[in-house]
């Protein structure tokens, strides 16, 4: 063969330029201080799939997974809703080692194995990537990491309205059963999918408000639909005068919810999106959040504003930080400011948190709204400003 | 051992399978001159692969889990659409040989001659890349036991056997039903090939919906059993299929397949138009 009398790098350099652009992960022993420190093992069994550190720093990590156990098996590392793949290896034989290496940012992980490669696997762990100060991704040009962040983010939205349908699909199953405890326990966590990605499902003009428009919000003659009908009706007002959904109507009422965020599912399958939507994504996300969550007005018979507040700050946090290579070139003052505005709110949300940190999605859990004190909402409040100023300042700084 | 023999039978039967039936054709229509074509694609795969599996394990590069995924899909949906025009030009090319027509039938191989060099490469690169990187691993674990290199080329080897009785098989069937069977065979083989590019695609995040599950027999059908291995192997059957791959494998056999069969019905009662020679100049 040609390549193989080509000098290791270069082969592979002209290969993985051949094959596609970003294809190309650095080896364990490429990097200069990563040999050492991104080394894990994990040993893979019937029963369990144990491995070696359940945290690492950011930067290439390599996997050794060894399999013990005497059937195929796979490992996965899956991305912080334990469903996306990060990476993955498969095919691997009993008595046989594989490498996976990763070039993983600092985020929230799980590690799971397959033996079989049945099911949802064994040994499924938290694995976290802290931050090592260096960046992960090399600076290409301006263009290609424009490009990337759009391409991130879009995969980001379709993940996250995949989820939103197949929560949407539990919740009305459950509404429909009559089963209103549980429906009343996925309301909050499944809208969570829809306020990250908001912006982007606002694009749709008509879908919008048929899935998330309030009782107030109706035009005369307008027929109600969407979440916040069917939230009346699971937090039905104590005053007296309100009449419970019959069986029909639930179904109804549920049948259009699922209806309505299909559609809203296929469409945002073609979706194409540009830098100044990303950018003014982030402020829009931050008004959200300003207009009806830190007043307590969108969830007004549940009292789940703060799961929606959760949401919006999130989906503004990933498109801040989709535009973080970009902004740091142009402005690194801007990205420290920014950095530092959603720590300080992230924790005074988390003061509210009721659920473990690390718990599922469907498991988070927040106050009431109900039950915050008034300086707690103008605690909220001032860190919400207080980031919405330097929000403001992407798009400038940008595109300007 | 058996887990291991198990995956080097799976990945060479998903290889062998398309090889065979080309190698089968090209003796059955008499044109050995042009197997080496074949051998030519199937070496250059393998060649390729290994070298490919030795530089992502051992160099100082490899290749992220998206691009692994996305070469695979891409190989598949490609090999799918050089394997469909295959099925069809044979079945063309069977009708021309009908008539004893050899001008005509040279001509078309004269043009096929290179298109059956890529399909043998790419049903063999296809699965290369995963194979050999398995195989490069089962190499470095050598130092612990052999027992694992051994499995997966015995699984190998009785890949390559159960092709050589497959390709025996078919040299004993009569010429038109040999079209009719292969052709058909071809074409499930594809269809499997398509919805397994569909998934890698789909896993390397390219394409949505990986975890919305159309069907879900895993229990049934073990993929680490012998069976399911077999199924996997020849047709590409998954036990935990997702609705984008269902789909797809329905929109590609169902018209291939009724186009497929209708072409055979058609071509068995008639025979074939007798095309008067061109004289030279007249054009």
């Amino acid at each position: 063969m040609i390549t193989a009398r080509l000098p290791k790098p270069a082969a592979v350099a002209a290969a993985c330029g051949i094959l596609f652009v970003t294809a190309c992960t650095p080896n364990a022993s490429a990097g200069t201080a990563a040999g050492g420190t991104g080394e894990l093992s994990v040993t893979s069994t019937a029963e369990d799939c144990s491995v070696s550190a359940a945290t690492a720093e950011s930067g290439p990590l390599t996997f050794t997974i060894t399999n013990s156990g005497d059937q195929v098996t796979e490992f996965y590392l899956l991305a912080e809703d334990g469903l996306r793949i990060v990476s993955e290896v498969e095919n691997i034989g009993p008595g046989i080692s594989r490498d996976l290496v990763v070039n993983a940012t600092p985020g929230s992980y799980y590690t799971v194995c397959k033996p079989g490669m049945v099911g949802d696997g064994v040994g499924r762990a938290a694995f976290t990537v802290t931050d090592s100060g260096t960046a992960v991704e090399p600076t290409g040009d301006e263009q290609a990491q424009i490009d990337a962040a759009l391409t991130n983010y879009k995969a980001y939205v379709k993940d996250q309205v995949d989820q939103l349908l197949t929560g949407t699909e539990d919740f009305a199953a459950a509404y429909v059963a009559g089963n209103d405890d549980e429906a009343r326990r996925l309301y909050p966590t499944t809208r969570m999918h829809f306020e990250r990605v908001e912006p982007v499902a606002e694009s749709f003009g008509d879908l919008d408000p048929k899935l998330d428009n309030r009782e107030a919000d109706l035009a005369e003659g307008e027929e109600w639909t969407g979440w916040h009908r069917i939230e009346k009706d699971l937090w039905p007002p104590a005053e007296a005068g309100y009449v419970p959904l019959t069986q029909a109507e639930r179904e109804a009422v549920a049948a259009q919810l699922v209806e309505d965020t299909t559609t809203l599912h296929s469409s945002i399958q073609g979706i194409e999106l540009s830098l100044d939507q990303l950018a003014n994504g982030a402020i829009g996300l931050m008004d959200e959040v300003a207009n009806g969550k830190v007043t307590g007005e969108e969830e007004i018979w549940s009292g789940t504003d703060l799961w929606d507040f959760q949401g919006n700050v999130e989906g503004a946090r990933v498109l801040a930080d989709g535009l973080r290579d970009l902004l740091e070139a142009r402005d690194p003052e801007l990205a420290a400011t920014l950095d530092a505005d959603f720590t300080s709110l992230s924790t005074e949300l988390d003061k509210h948190r009721t659920s473990a940190p690390d718990a599922a999605q469907r498991d988070i859990a927040y106050v009431s709204y109900g039950d915050l004190a008034s300086e707690d909402v103008k605690a909220l409040s001032d860190r919400v400003n207080a980031l919405s100023e330097p929000l403001s300042r992407i798009t400038a700084a940008l595109l300007g | 051992m058996f887990a291991n023999y198990l995956i080097g039978l799976r990945e060479g039967l998903e290889a062998a399978l398309v090889v065979v039936i080309l190698v089968a054709y090209l003796v059955k229509i008499q044109r050995r001159d042009l197997l080496p074509g074949i051998w030519l694609g199937v070496s250059l795969a393998a060649a390729l692969s290994l070298g490919f599996g030795a530089l992502l394990t051992y160099g100082t590069y490899g290749l992220t889990f998206e691009a692994q995924e996305a070469i695979g899909g891409v190989l598949s949906v490609l090999a799918v659409g050089l394997v469909t025009w295959m099925v069809f030009w044979m079945a063309r090319t069977a009708k021309n040989l009908r008539g004893e027509l050899h001008g005509q039938v040279d001509r078309h191989l004269a043009a096929g001659g290179k298109g059956l060099v890529v399909v043998a490469f790419l049903a063999v690169g296809r699965e290369g890349l995963e194979t050999a990187l398995f195989l490069w691993s089962a190499v470095q674990a050598t130092g612990q036991t052999t027992q694992p290199i051994l499995g997966a080329s015995l699984g190998l080897a009785s890949a390559v056997m159960l092709g050589w009785l497959f390709y025996r098989g078919m040299l004993s069937i009569n010429l038109s039903k040999f079209f009719t069977w292969t052709g058909g065979m071809l074409i499930v083989v594809a269809a499997g090939v398509l919805s397994y590019g569909i998934h890698d695609l789909q896993e390397a995040g390219i394409l949505p919906g990986l975890h919305s599950l159309l069907f879900d027999v895993s229990a049934a059908i073990p993929p680490s059993s012998w069976y399911g291995t077999l199924l996997k192997g020849t047709v590409n059957f998954s036990p935990a299929t997702t609705w984008f791959e269902g789909i797809a494998w329905l929109l590609y056999i169902l018209p291939t397949m009724t186009l497929f069969i209708r072409r055979s019905m058609r071509r068995t009662p008639t025979p074939a138009p007798v095309q008067h020679p061109v004289p030279q100049g007249a054009h």
